[in-house]
């Protein structure tokens, strides 16, 4: 075979065949001119084990030791009989501004129409705005700004007033 | 002999379909001076999708990327925009859209083009405009839908429009193949007899598997350009082989201008990457019948799937998917195209997941029904705007940009002495966003070898810790 450069279907080649032996140890391959051999590191990869003897040697934390609070999502939220609860129409992230340098649409506190907007629910990279529909009183804004809310998650809690 | 001209979309479309546009500019470096020697007429480098994911997800000033990739081609290149919404979702006001044009003019964009995902050229008028006092050729283009509505007459009236304009090129896009030979027998012959002197030129994607022979329907009716792409990123959502439409193009009898050295080359490059990324080459698609139902363009269904998978209702795409040609019908024809083919599939997933239509319908589909983004290709259903209760003050009848006032001179006012890059990504992105743009880029490499890629995916490899490659009088051993 005359001298020539390797070519990319050569390097595809080889890469295809590295990647299924790669449960050997050794790899030889000579293709007309072109030889390539290679080792792989031990069957047990040393930066594994290393990690394994540091977390033996770590210290237990104190909050391990005093054993996890449970999750706050575990035990479901219980809301005061009678509370009107404003739920997310989709999986997405919850705003409680219009934009991030404008102020919150609602306050604990204050006092809702039917259509004031509480929030946006960000679903799929559209704002939706969320209206309280109900009139009352923001009793509870549940979820964080910024936070991915599931469907169907409680995120304010309206205390419904008489109109 | 006519000659067929080619606009290659590897560097942007294709990757967008088949990579959800996460090709980045150092993967792009080595192989620029090949795509520069094939002969395309045109290189498309920028659009919308691929101006935000270097933001967003990449982490590249995609303006950056502009201005090198336009430094190192001799070949024009070519930018696009979404009209009055430049690379976003939302409407900016014309002096936003002016300074967009200069400055992409600045960085070396030669060709300037823009549509509306409407069909509403009036949005199209601020970007024409300043496009051209900033010395760029305009390209028009209208997007190809399947509707009631969306006749071969009512392409001619957006092809007349387009004249009207004074634009340099115009073409068809088909943001989803949707086209068929049949149909662009009839089209086709219209909108060139329309567009005059005008060269007209066809971008069309391969789901359907129908568009390289659609490709020879535009040439015969005398199109001037075809957008493709490189071979192992043509096909499925993409856009068809330069290689196959070159082939189909000269057994026409049409001349092209494209170095097919060059062409394997890059191809070479190309199928290599895909590759040592991981990401798929593009495969012929099968024809299926039910795009022609959802209508979902290339970069949305991997998208729309990877959504569903994050949200766990991976489950519900049938549901979805049957569900969003009634979404379209009732919003009024929307082109199933970015961004309102993220509202068609959005409202289609709300109205599932809550099992009933138009419980919550998001802001922005409410300003679309409203004629905040422009006019409608049709009246929407009484069911859905019965459930909307549009107030009479919500309604929008002029041009969109009129509506907005300019930016610049508190942009100007709040950012201080910032060059007009950067003023434009401050209108575009949080400064939360632009904070990683701001940390210096990786070396970029202009030239690679098919031996210097197989050293550094060696060493790559954490698992090999000794390696020897042998060929043609040249030796190398590697070992950790």
């Amino acid at each position: 075979m005359p001298d020539r450069d390797l070519t990319y279907e050569d390097l595809l080649q080889i890469v295809e065949l590295v990647k299924s032996a790669s449960h050997f140890s050794e790899f030889r391959l000579k293709v007309g001119d072109i030889e390539v051999s290679m080792r792989r590191a031990d069957a047990a990869p040393r930066p594994a084990s290393i990690q394994t003897q540091r977390s033996i040697e770590a210290p237990r934390g104190p909050e391990e030791a005093a054993g996890a609070p449970p999750e706050a999502g575990e035990v479901p939220r219980e809301f005061p009989p009678g509370a009107f609860l404003v739920r997310a129409p989709m999986v997405g992230t919850f705003y409680r501004a219009p934009a991030p340098d404008k102020p919150p649409f609602v306050e604990v506190g204050q006092a809702v129409e039917p259509d004031t907007t509480l929030c946006i629910i960000e679903v799929m990279k559209l704002m939706n705005s969320i209206a309280a529909g109900t009139a009352g009183k923001v009793l509870e804004i549940v979820v964080e700004n910024g936070e991915a809310v599931e469907y169907g998650e409680v995120l304010m809690v309206i205390e419904p007033g008489k109109r | 002999m006519k000659q067929f001209d080619f606009v290659d979309v590897t560097l942007r479309d294709a990757h967008q379909c088949l990579w959800s546009t996460r090709m980045t500019t150092a993967m792009m470096t080595p192989i620029l001076e090949e795509i520069d020697r094939v002969g395309y007429a045109v290189i498309n480098i920028l659009g919308g999708a691929v101006f935000d994911v270097c933001v967003r997800y990449l982490h590249e000033d995609p303006y950056a990327r502009v201005k090198l990739l336009c430094s190192r081609f001799s070949t024009p290149c070519d930018a696009l925009t979404r009209g009055q919404s430049l690379y976003t979702f939302e409407l900016f006001p014309d002096d936003i859209v002016a300074l967009n044009a200069q400055v992409l003019a600045k960085l070396g964009i030669k060709v300037f083009t823009v549509y509306d995902a409407l069909n509403d050229n009036r949005n199209l008028e601020s970007s024409i405009k300043a496009g051209r006092e900033a010395g760029m050729q305009i390209n028009g283009w209208m997007t190809y839908t399947l509707s009631p509505v969306h006749t071969d007459d009512y392409y001619v009236e957006r092809a007349k429009e387009l004249v009207k304009l004074g634009v340099d090129f115009m073409c068809i896009k088909d943001p989803t193949g949707l086209l068929t030979p049949e149909r662009g027998r009839t089209l086709f012959p219209a909108v060139v007899k329309a567009a005059g002197t005008i060269p007209v030129q066809l971008h069309s994607h391969c789901q359907s598997g129908l568009a390289p022979k659609v490709y020879e329907v535009a040439m015969q009716s005398g199109f001037t350009h075809g957008y493709t792409a490189s071979e192992p990123l043509a096909n499925g959502a993409s856009l068809p082989a330069t290689e196959e439409i070159s082939e189909r193009a000269q057994r026409l009898g049409f001349k092209t201008s494209l170095d097919k050295e060059a062409l394997k080359e890059v191809a070479d490059y190309f199928r290599w990457l895909c590759v040592r990324e991981g990401k798929p080459c593009g495969e012929v698609a099968r024809y299926d019948p039910a795009l022609y139902e959802h209508q979902i363009p290339g970069g949305m269904i991997s998208n729309l799937r990877y959504q569903l998978e994050t949200m766990k209702l991976s489950h519900r795409l049938p549901e979805i998917l049957e569900e969003v040609p009634r979404v379209r019908r009732d919003l009024g024809y929307p082109i199933v195209v970015s961004p309102f083919a993220q509202y068609v599939v959005t409202q289609a997933t709300l109205n599932v997941v809550q099992g009933e239509r138009y419980k919550t319908v998001p802001d922005e589909i409410r300003k679309y029904a409203a004629g905040y983004y422009g006019r409608l290709a049709a009246q929407p259903s009484d069911e859905f705007l019965n459930k909307l209760d549009l107030k009479p003050g919500e309604i929008v009848t002029e041009r969109p940009g009129e509506h907005i006032e300019p930016w610049i001179p508190r942009l100007r006012k709040e950012l201080g002495p910032v060059s007009d890059e950067d003023l434009l990504l401050a209108a575009f992105y949080d400064k939360a966003l632009l904070e990683p743009l701001k940390k210096p880029g990786p070396e970029y490499r202009f030239r690679t070898t098919p031996l210097h890629e197989l050293v550094a995916w060696l060493g790559a490899r954490r698992d090999i810790e000794y390696a020897q490659i042998r060929f043609a009088g040249t030796e190398m051993t590697f070992s950790v």
